[in-house]
C-alpha cells in the first residue's frame, strides 16, 4: 500500500504552520495551499485519470511533531500523503471512519472490514472539524452513497468554513466578507468619527474661540517687552507723566485683553463639556444596546465584569481622546508656531538657542512611549482582574459565608489587588520620572537664554525687554512641547480603550434578520433534523438529534446531568446559532424567522428564575410591557402567584431586592410562571423548574404549570416522576444523544434507561426521599 | 468507591495506542482501558484514571512513580500519545490586532503559530512561572518556566501577561 517517492524532496522551508481559510487547488477545494513538497509527491502518485476532489491540509506528524501532511481524497480512492511518503486506502475497504479526539490533537481511526483497525493520521483541532467531515465522506463511499450527493456536504462545509475569517476565527457577515477585527488600527479611529460628526458645528465653533484666546494669550509677553524698553526708561529721561499714561494705557489694554480672554475660555469650556458628554452618551449607549444583542456564545468567554468596565471606563478614556485630538492637538500647535515666530521676528538667535533642548525632549518623548504601552496594557488587565473578582465573589457571598470562605475570598482579593498594585507601581516609576527629566531639561534652557542672553544684553546686542520677554515666551513654548511629548501616550491607551469597546461594537450579534418571517402565530409543531452542536471543539454536545414534536405535544426530557438536556432547550430558544442541522417550527427553519417574534412565541421557565430589582408587577409584565392590569392579575393567578403578592405590603408595587422584599425559590418561580402566562406563547419550555423546591410548594407550581400548558406544545425537563406521567412523550438524553424516545409507558416496557432512571427514583420516593437527579 | 491503585498490586500492559491492560494481582483483568489525567494541568503524573470503552472508570493510579517500570511506561506512552501539549520553549514574535493576539513561537514539537482569542481567560499564569495556553482552536500549549526563556521570550511575554 505504500509506494515511495521517486526521489528525495527538495529540502523544505521551515516555517511556521497555519490556520487557513479555503482556497481552491485546480478547482479542488482544500483548506489551504498545499505545501509544494507535497504537491510534488501528489502529482508523482496520482495522474491524470483519477479526478481528485478535495483535499484536508493537516499539521501533525504521527509521531505529533509539527509538519504538514495531507489527507487527499478522488474519484478513486483516497491518500495521505506527506513529504516523503504516500499512502493510499480504497473506499471500499473501510468499515467504520472515526476521528477520535484526543486533549490537543486528534487522529482518524479507520476500522476495516476485515476487523482491523487503522490509525492513519495525527492533527490538532485546528483542522478536526474537516476531518470530521471527510470521515463521513468516506463512511458513506464506503457504504455506496452517490459521489455526487456526498460531495455536496464537502462543498457546503468548506464554503461555511470561509465564513470564518482564517485570522480571527471569528465568524464572518458573509463568505469572503473582510473580517472587521483584523482591520488596521487607522480604520479603528475613523470608526470613532461617527461619534465626532454630529459635534462637527460645535468643535468649530470651539476652535475659532481657541484661536482667538491663544492669540490673546500672545499678548502679555510683548506688552512686557514695551512696558521694559519703552516705559520704564521714560523715567531717566524724567518723562514720568508720558510714561504713566502709557503705562495705564498699558495694563488697561492687558485687562480688557484678560476679561475677553477668560469669558471665551469658561464659555468654550462649556460647550466642550457638553459636546464630550454627548460622545460619550452615545458610545455608551451604542455599546449597552449592542451587549444586550451579543449571543450567549460571547457571554460564555467574556466576563461580565469585563463587559461592565468596558461600558464604564472605556467610554470615558475615549471622550477624553477625542477632546483632546480635536481641540488640544490644534491650540497647541498654533500656540507653537506663533510663538516661535514671535520670537523669531524679536531675535533670531536668542530663539535657536531656546530651541536647543527640543530634540533631547521630543526623543525622550518616544523612548517614553515604547516603555509606557505595554503597562497600560498591564495595568488594564490587572484592573479588569480586580473587578471580576468582585462581580464573581461579591454575588456569592452567602456561599462565601456558609463555608467560612471570607478569609481566603480576602486572600485572593488581595493576590490580584496585589498584583495591579505591583504593576501600577512599576509603571509609575517611568511616569513621573520621564516628566522631571522633560522639565529638568526644559530648566536648562531657559538657564541658558539667561547666561547667554544675559551676556548679550550686558554688551547691548539685545534689549532688556526683549530678554525679559524671551523668558517668558521660551517656557510658554514648552507647553505644546511638553503636551506633543505626551500625546502618543494618551493616544496609546485611547487606542486601547478604542479596541475594547470596538471589540464589543463589532462583535458579531446574534443573526438579525431584516425579512425574517414574523409569523403571527405558531401552532408549535418543531422538528429537529440532524442537529449536531458543540460549545468548543473538544467535545460534542449534542449529536445527532432528530425528533418531531406535534402541536399540543407535551413532551418530558430526561437524562443524567450534563447530557445535554439544556442544551437542546438552549438551541431550541435560539441562543446558539451556531449548530449543523436544522430546527424547524411549524416548517419554518426558526434561523429563517424574526428572533423577536420567534421568541415572543416561546415561554420560558428557567430552574433559577430571574427578578430584575424593580416591581413584581413589572417583574411579570416584563415580556409584555403593555400588558393591562387585570392581564397581569390575571396570569398572576394562574401562576398560584396572586395569593403570596396579595400578602405584601406594597403588594404589586412591591419593589424586589429592596428591604423586607426577598421572595423565596418557590414564589421567584410562580413569579416567572406568571412571566410566561402573560406572554400567551405557543410553545412552553420549562427547565427544571420544580427541582429546586420542597413539596408543598411543587404541587402548587405543577397546579400552576398544568393550567398553563392545556393546548400549547410544552417541553420539560424534569425529574419528577409527576411530571413525567403527563407527558405522552418522553426523550431520554444521553452523552448528547436521544437514546429512548416513546410514552412513559412504553419506555418502561422498553426496559431501557428510562426505566433504570424511574427505578432509581421510586426506591428513593419509598425511602421518602425525592432525588433531584 | 474508586478502586485505587499505589503500584505493586497491579501491572499494566500497552495494548494500544492509547489503550492498556489492568491486571491486579488478586485476579481481576480489564482491557482497552484508556488512561487519563484527572489533573491535565496541574498533575501530570498523579491520579491517573483507567477508563473502559464506555468511559466508565475502573481504577485511579495514585502516582505513576510508585508502578513498576514496565508499567509505567506503558502509562506514560499511552498519555504522550492522548495529550498533545506542546512546551513553548521561545516565543519570536507576538502581535495584537483587536485583542486577538498571533503568537509565532520555538516549541518541543516544532514551530508553530497560533491565536489567542481571549488574553484573560486563554492565558493562564501560574504561581511558579508555568503558563498555560489555549489557542482560538483548543489546542493547549504550555511554558514550562517563563523564567527560564532566553530573554527576547521573556521580554515579547512580559507586555502579555
Amino acid at each position: 500500500m505504500k509506494d515511495a517517492p521517486t526521489q528525495p524532496p527538495p529540502k523544505r522551508i521551515k516555517k511556521y504552520t497555519h490556520t487557513a481559510g479555503v482556497t481552491t487547488d485546480g478547482g479542488m477545494n482544500v483548506n489551504r495551499i498545499i505545501p509544494p513538497n507535497i504537491k510534488k509527491v501528489i502529482d508523482e502518485n496520482i495522474g491524470g485519470d483519477e479526478k481528485r476532489l478535495f483535499a484536508v491540509v493537516c499539521d501533525l506528524t504521527i509521531k505529533a511533531n509539527y509538519d504538514d501532511a495531507v489527507l487527499i481524497f478522488t474519484d478513486k480512492r483516497f491518500a495521505v500523503v506527506d513529504e516523503s511518503s504516500f499512502t493510499s486506502y480504497s473506499y471500499a475497504d473501510v468499515e467504520t471512519a472515526k476521528v477520535k479526539r484526543m486533549y490537543g490533537n486528534a487522529c482518524i481511526v479507520l476500522t476495516y472490514r476485515d476487523g482491523s483497525r487503522h490509525r492513519i493520521l495525527k492533527f490538532t483541532y485546528t483542522v478536526a472539524d474537516l476531518c470530521e467531515m471527510a470521515v463521513s465522506f468516506v463512511e458513506n463511499i464506503a457504504k455506496g452513497n452517490p459521489m455526487d450527493e456526498e460531495m455536496e456536504i464537502v462543498n457546503a462545509t468548506y464554503a461555511k468554513l470561509n465564513l470564518i475569517c482564517p485570522k480571527c476565527g471569528r465568524t464572518l457577515i458573509r463568505a469572503g466578507a473582510e473580517c472587521i477585527h483584523c482591520q488596521s488600527k487607522s480604520k479603528v479611529i475613523s470608526k470613532l468619527l461617527k461619534y465626532v460628526k454630529p459635534e462637527l458645528k460645535t468643535l468649530a465653533l470651539c476652535i475659532t474661540i481657541s484661536i482667538i484666546t491663544t492669540a490673546i494669550a500672545l499678548l502679555p509677553p510683548y506688552m512686557t517687552q514695551t512696558i521694559v524698553d519703552d516705559v520704564l526708561p521714560l523715567q531717566a529721561t524724567g518723562a514720568v507723566a508720558e510714561g504713566l499714561s502709557k503705562l495705564g494705557f498699558l495694563v488697561f489694554f492687558l485687562l480688557s485683553a484678560y476679561v475677553v480672554n477668560y469669558s471665551l475660555s469658561a464659555f468654550r469650556g462649556y460647550m466642550l463639556r457638553r459636546t464630550g458628554d454627548r460622545m460619550v452618551l452615545a458610545l455608551r449607549n451604542d455599546v449597552y444596546e449592542k451587549a444586550q444583542h451579543l449571543p450567549m456564545k460571547f457571554y460564555d468567554k467574556t466576563s461580565t465584569g469585563s463587559v461592565i468596565n468596558r461600558i464604564s471606563g472605556d467610554t470615558n478614556t475615549i471622550q477624553a481622546f477625542i477632546l483632546k485630538i480635536t481641540q488640544e492637538c490644534l491650540i497647541q500647535f498654533m500656540l507653537l508656531i506663533g510663538i516661535v515666530v514671535i520670537m523669531l521676528v524679536m531675535n533670531w538667535k536668542l530663539t535657536l538657542l531656546s530651541l536647543i533642548p527640543v530634540p533631547a525632549v521630543a526623543i525622550g518623548a518616544r523612548i517614553f512611549s515604547k516603555k509606557i504601552a505595554p503597562f497600560y496594557k498591564k495595568i488594564w488587565r490587572r484592573w479588569a482582574s480586580v473587578t471580576s473578582i468582585m462581580t464573581d465573589t461579591i454575588p456569592c457571598v452567602r456561599v462565601v459565608k456558609a463555608f467560612a470562605g471570607e478569609k481566603r475570598a480576602k486572600e485572593n482579593f488581595n493576590r490580584y489587588n496585589q498584583e495591579w498594585y505591583n504593576v501600577d507601581v512599576a509603571s509609575a516609576k517611568i511616569t513621573q520620572i520621564f516628566p522631571n527629566v522633560i522639565n529638568f531639561a526644559v530648566v536648562c534652557g531657559s538657564l541658558l537664554i539667561w547666561a547667554v542672553g544675559g551676556r548679550w544684553a550686558l554688551l547691548g546686542e539685545v534689549t532688556a525687554g526683549t530678554l525679559v520677554s524671551f523668558i517668558s515666551y521660551a517656557s510658554m513654548f514648552y507647553g505644546p512641547v511638553n503636551f506633543f511629548a505626551n500625546l502618543s501616550d494618551s493616544y496609546q491607551s485611547a487606542l486601547a480603550s478604542t479596541e475594547r469597546i470596538f471589540d464589543i461594537l463589532d462583535a458579531e450579534s446574534e443573526e438579525v434578520r431584516e425579512d425574517g418571517i414574523k409569523p403571527e402565530r405558531l401552532e408549535g409543531k418543531i422538528e429537529f433534523r440532524n442537529v449536531n452542536f458543540s460549545f468548543d471543539k473538544t467535545k460534542k454536545t449534542l449529536t445527532d438529534i432528530n425528533i418531531t414534536i406535534n402541536p399540543g405535544d407535551i413532551v418530558g426530557i430526561v437524562g443524567t446531568t450534563g447530557s445535554g438536556k439544556s442544551t437542546l432547550i438552549n438551541l431550541l430558544l435560539r441562543f446558539y446559532d451556531h449548530y449543523e442541522g436544522q430546527i424547524l417550527v411549524d416548517g419554518i427553519d426558526i434561523k429563517d424567522m424574526d428572533l423577536g417574534t420567534y421568541r415572543s412565541c416561546i415561554g420560558y421557565v428557567q430552574q433559577e428564575p430571574m427578578m430584575f430589582s424593580d416591581t413584581i408587577f413589572n417583574n411579570i409584565a416584563y415580556g409584555v410591557p403593555d400588558a393591562s392590569v387585570e392581564a397581569v392579575l390575571h396570569a398572576a393567578e394562574v401562576a398560584n402567584a396572586h395569593e403570596f403578592i396579595v400578602r405584601q405590603p406594597d403588594g404589586y408595587d412591591s419593589k424586589l431586592g429592596e428591604r423586607g422584599v426577598g421572595l423565596s425559590g418557590g414564589e421567584k418561580q410562580r413569579l416567572s410562571i406568571a412571566r410566561a402566562v402573560l406572554k400567551n406563547p405557543s410553545v412552553l419550555v420549562f427547565d427544571e423548574a420544580t427541582a429546586a423546591v420542597d413539596s408543598e410548594t411543587e404541587s402548587l407550581i405543577q397546579e400552576a404549570i398544568e393550567r398553563l400548558i392545556s393546548g400549547r406544545t410544552t417541553l420539560m425537563i424534569a425529574h419528577r416522576l409527576s411530571t413525567l406521567r403527563k407527558a405522552n412523550l418522553i426523550l431520554v438524553v444521553d452523552q448528547g444523544r436521544i437514546i429512548e424516545h416513546g410514552s412513559h409507558e412504553e419506555l418502561m416496557a422498553l426496559g431501557g434507561k428510562y426505566k433504570k432512571l424511574i427505578e432509581i427514583q421510586s426506591m428513593g420516593n419509598n425511602a421518602g426521599l425525592t432525588v433531584p437527579n | 468507591m474508586a478502586l485505587f491503585i499505589d503500584g505493586p498490586e497491579a501491572k499494566i500492559e500497552k495494548t494500544g495506542d492509547t489503550t492498556v491492560t489492568l491486571r491486579l494481582f488478586r485476579g481481576d483483568v480489564y482491557e482497552g482501558l484508556e488512561p487519563r489525567r484527572l489533573f491535565p494541568l496541574s498533575g501530570l503524573t498523579r491520579y491517573i484514571t483507567l477508563l473502559d470503552s464506555d468511559q466508565k472508570e475502573k481504577a485511579i493510579i495514585r502516582n505513576l512513580d510508585g508502578l513498576d517500570e514496565e508499567s509505567r511506561r506503558a502509562v506514560v506512552e499511552c498519555l504522550n500519545e492522548y495529550y498533545l501539549i506542546p512546551k513553548i520553549t521561545a516565543v519570536n514574535q507576538i502581535t495584537e490586532k483587536f485583542g486577538i493576539l498571533s503568537w509565532h513561537c520555538e516549541t518541543d514539537h516544532g514551530r508553530r503559530s497560533f491565536r489567542i482569542r481571549n488574553r484573560h481567560s486563554d492565558i493562564k499564569m501560574l504561581y511558579d512561572g508555568r503558563v498555560l495556553i489555549r489557542d482560538s482552536n483548543d489546542n493547549r500549549y504550555e511554558i514550562e518556566d517563563i523564567k527560564k526563556l532566553d530573554k527576547r521570550s521573556r521580554r515579547l511575554l512580559a507586555s502579555e501577561l
